[in-house]
């Protein structure tokens, strides 16, 4: 089920009134488990047993982790939990992937392998719910949290539908306690939940859909070459879909879970205004960023073994982030581009200490800004290979921006100015944001001018009428 | 701000709601749009599942937009007593509805194809049909009940029409000129044709009268190539094209169903050059003997040869009963209605 469908209006409201009854709380938590298990299951019924899978190995597989005591039998259930998590991620996203990858390997050693293509459909969600279960089992085993105590709260953990197909990943210390106590929304979280909710949606399905997806997919899914001015505006389309799709997703997760009065972490923070790269991953998928921080980075080492494997360490990072993204090597290349980036700018924070500065200091400088236009223009050129689906493509498409080929015109006028609107006004609006929150900023306006702006975006988001296209990230 | 003023702002807000979009549905409504349908996925997977009705009960009818205007299935309906399953689809090629249909093995009944020669052997693989047949088999659950949802409020509201009113067909309508050498958008005015929950496409009465709104879609045909006199498609591309027909009308009728291809009148500019473009012997006709099926080409018959599309390629409203009318008494002498034979 996606937020923007009709189906999920009914299922909210369904959800709501259940939530608010005067059940016993293990009655209401029974009935999110329930609730978010049909919402799982109105995608793909089948794949909730993968799911399942999941929670009852990591839940038993977790508590035994956190007793053992014996080195070598909790580093036997670390791998068990590894290989069960890992493996059907493996399976089901990579699978394809390896043996295209096997195959090219084997023929270009002159063997004739030519294997039937698999046909793996991709579960929606399995990356989050994966990083999800494997935080508590990692967690379990260094017992950095305790247990959770019921196999109830631990299946709601893990599948509590506002979080799980596409996050944010919430870790066990974040969500677990708020199932132990009762919990109901009050009537100022409802109010925020509904306004971020409706943001969300806003963001969604008409920014990312009615205005930028088109242009975006004409300008990666043309034939031909195009001119530099298609280029452009066919790349920072989709740095605006991308940014209102995912983050428009993570708005409405947090909002609709505050609506049941659970709060879920912030997911992005105004990232187009980054100052650097280093600021753009505290910015951009903040979940993500930090679990792969904690989990990834840090036990490679982090920082702490010298300046050559920092750097190692930083670049592994990134290229695995990247691999998380997507089956496709376009996606290691976004992720190395990142790593560069964040590589040129440690080396020269390293010497100077400017970039720590800029970042660090609340005050909106002229530097600041010109910098954060800098990484901005540089996020853009990583977008065209997240986005394009072969090299050949990415690389058609830097020749067209860069002014190396001519091309046909392709995106219309109207498209054009789509774009020219609505980039400069996020990156204005990211600009002016960068240290506030939106709920803040809301609650600075007058009542009445908050309640015009809230009816705008609904009746925009009415009068958009896209009211079913999957989130980019749940290929992901 | 106080939780008192975010509920000022909240009702604030729903008020703004509930009145703009009264205003919005009375606003069309005022202007003489009644309440139509988005002819999209899940209302072509609706009709679609209501094929395996048994032979006697039910045609299928698989084209482009032609067969859509021009079929009227109220007409139909009453007049034979037996159900119309409307697939076509406006601009579209229809091979992939055949292959679709030669591929189900639950599918035995009846099924007319209409040609529009254009479009059939047209050589490309159609995404919109291939999208609606993906939707049909691989639906989810959510997206089958937001379908639902979807044909309750389109039945209610007026305003829920994509290619009409959504923010994208009303910035659209601005009519911004498009830069040197792009093929411009085809907009076509609003009161051309409305959609029914049966996927029945009618021509509107204003647009059968207003020579104006006529010569707009008129222009918006020869800019995508009616005045083309250039000639279709051949060798293996074309022969694919007649192989992948006569697989699928094979398998048809290996099940016991049943196949006739008709050809739906065109005129004005479309007619001068639809035969030079696509000869009639080389196209049509040998679709027709290779799929050994019986063919119904509107020249071929008196009462089918003069009609007068207004815009050079569908019929009116009333041309269409007169239309579907004729059609029914040439399908008796095929024995096409058991009932009525």
């Amino acid at each position: 089920m996606i937020f923007n469908s009709y189906t999920f209006i009914v299922f909210f409201i369904i959800i709501l009134v259940l939530h608010n009854l005067p059940f016993s709380w293990k009655v209401k938590k029974i009935n999110l488990l329930l609730a978010s298990y049909i919402f799982y299951a109105a995608w793909n019924p089948p794949f909730i047993l993968l799911l399942w899978l999941s929670t009852v190995i990591d839940y038993f597989v977790g508590r035994a982790l956190y007793n053992q005591e014996n080195v070598a039998k909790k580093r036997l259930l670390l791998v068990v939990s590894l290989i069960g998590n890992l493996g059907m991620l493996c399976f089901f996203k990579y699978g394809t992937f390896l043996l295209e990858n096997f195959t090219s390997l084997v023929n270009l050693m002159g063997a004739d392998f030519h294997p039937a293509k698999p046909n793996i459909i991709l579960p929606a969600g399995i990356s989050f719910y994966t990083f999800t279960t494997l935080c508590y089992t990692i967690d379990m085993y260094k017992k950095e949290s305790k247990p959770v105590k019921s196999l109830l709260d631990f299946s709601l953990f893990v599948t509590f539908f506002p979080h799980l197909v596409a996050g944010p990943i919430v870790r066990p210390p974040q969500l677990v306690p708020q199932f132990e106590i009762e919990r109901k929304a009050t009537k100022k979280q409802l109010y925020d939940g509904l306004l971020l909710l409706s943001l969300g949606l806003f963001m969604k399905v008409v920014l990312a859909d009615s205005m930028l997806a088109a242009p975006a997919n004409d300008m990666f899914g043309s034939q031909g070459a195009v001119t530099a001015l298609d280029a452009w505006t066919g790349v920072l389309a989709f740095c605006g879909q991308i940014f209102f799709d995912f983050a428009g997703y993570s708005t409405c997760a947090i909002g609709v879970a505050l609506c049941l009065g659970f709060i879920l972490p912030q997911n992005f923070n105004y990232p187009y205004a980054a100052i650097g790269f280093s600021d753009f991953w505290r910015r951009w998928h903040i979940t993500l960023s930090l679990w792969l921080r904690d989990y990834l980075y840090i036990p490679l080492g982090g920082n702490r073994k010298g300046n050559v494997r920092t750097y190692v360490n930083l670049m592994l990072t990134m290229l695995i982030g990247g691999l998380w993204h997507g089956a496709n090597w376009t996606f290691v290349v976004w992720g190395g581009l990142h790593g560069f980036y964040l590589w040129v700018e440690k080396f020269i924070d390293d010497k100077t200490g400017r970039i720590t500065a800029l970042v660090s200091s609340h005050k909106k400088t002229i530097a600041g800004f010109i910098y954060a236009l800098f990484t901005f223009f540089l996020i853009n050129i990583t977008w065209v290979f997240f986005r394009a689906n072969t090299f050949t493509k990415a690389g058609d498409i830097l020749k067209s921006m860069f002014g190396m080929q001519k091309g046909e015109p392709l995106l219309s006028t109207l498209a054009i100015i789509k774009v020219a609107v609505i980039i400069p006004v996020m990156l204005l609006f990211h600009w002016i944001m960068r240290n506030t929150k939106v709920l803040d900023a809301a609650y600075k306006i007058p009542w009445w001018l908050l309640g015009i702006v809230w009816a705008v975006l609904l009746l925009l988001l009415i009068w958009s009428q896209e009211s079913s296209s999957s989130f980019i990230y749940f290929q992901f | 701000m106080p939780t008192a003023n975010l509920s000022k702002a909240a009702l604030l807000m729903l008020f703004v709601v509930v009145v703009s979009l009264i205003s919005w549905e009375y606003f069309w409504r005022h202007k003489g749009f009644g309440i139509a349908y988005n002819d999209d996925e899940g209302l072509w997977a609706k009709n679609r599942a209501d094929v395996y009705q048994p032979l006697d009960k039910a045609t299928v009818f698989i084209g482009s937009s032609r067969i859509k205007f021009d079929l009227d299935i109220p007409t139909w309906e009453t007049t034979t007593g037996e159900n119309v399953v409307q697939l076509a689809l406006h601009g579209s090629c229809p091979r992939g509805a055949l292959v679709d249909l030669g591929n189900d093995e639950n599918f035995k009944g009846k099924l007319i194809i209409d040609i529009t020669e254009g479009l059939y052997f047209g050589g490309w693989e159609d995404q919109r049909i291939k999208n609606r047949v993906k939707f049909y088999n691989d639906a989810t659950p959510a997206e089958r009940v937001s379908a639902k949802v979807g044909f309750g409020l389109e039945s209610q509201f007026v305003f829920i029409d994509k290619e009409l009113f959504s923010m994208s067909a009303l910035l659209a309508d601005l009519r911004i000129a498009d830069r040197k050498g792009m093929r411009p958008d085809g907009i076509f005015p609003k009161k051309f044709s409305y959609t029914n929950f049966r996927r029945q496409e009618t021509m509107t009465d204003e647009f059968a009268k207003d020579t104006a709104m006529q010569r707009q879609v008129t222009n918006l045909w020869s800019m995508w190539g009616a005045h083309s006199k250039d000639h279709g498609i051949t060798g293996d591309t074309l022969q694919k094209i007649f192989t992948e027909a006569q697989t699928a009308v094979s398998k048809i009728k290996a099940r016991g169903g049943k196949v006739i291809f008709v050809r739906t009148p065109s005129s004005g500019v479309y007619w001068e050059n639809e035969p030079i473009s696509h000869p009639r012997a080389e196209y049509y006709d040998k679709l027709v003997s290779v799929t050994n099926c019986t063919g119904i080409h509107f020249m071929d018959y008196p009462e089918l040869k003069n009609f007068t599309c207004p815009e050079w390629s569908h019929l009116t409203h009333a041309d269409a009963i007169l239309y579907t009318k004729g059609l029914i008494k040439i399908l008796e002498g095929q024995n096409w209605f058991a009932k009525r034979n």
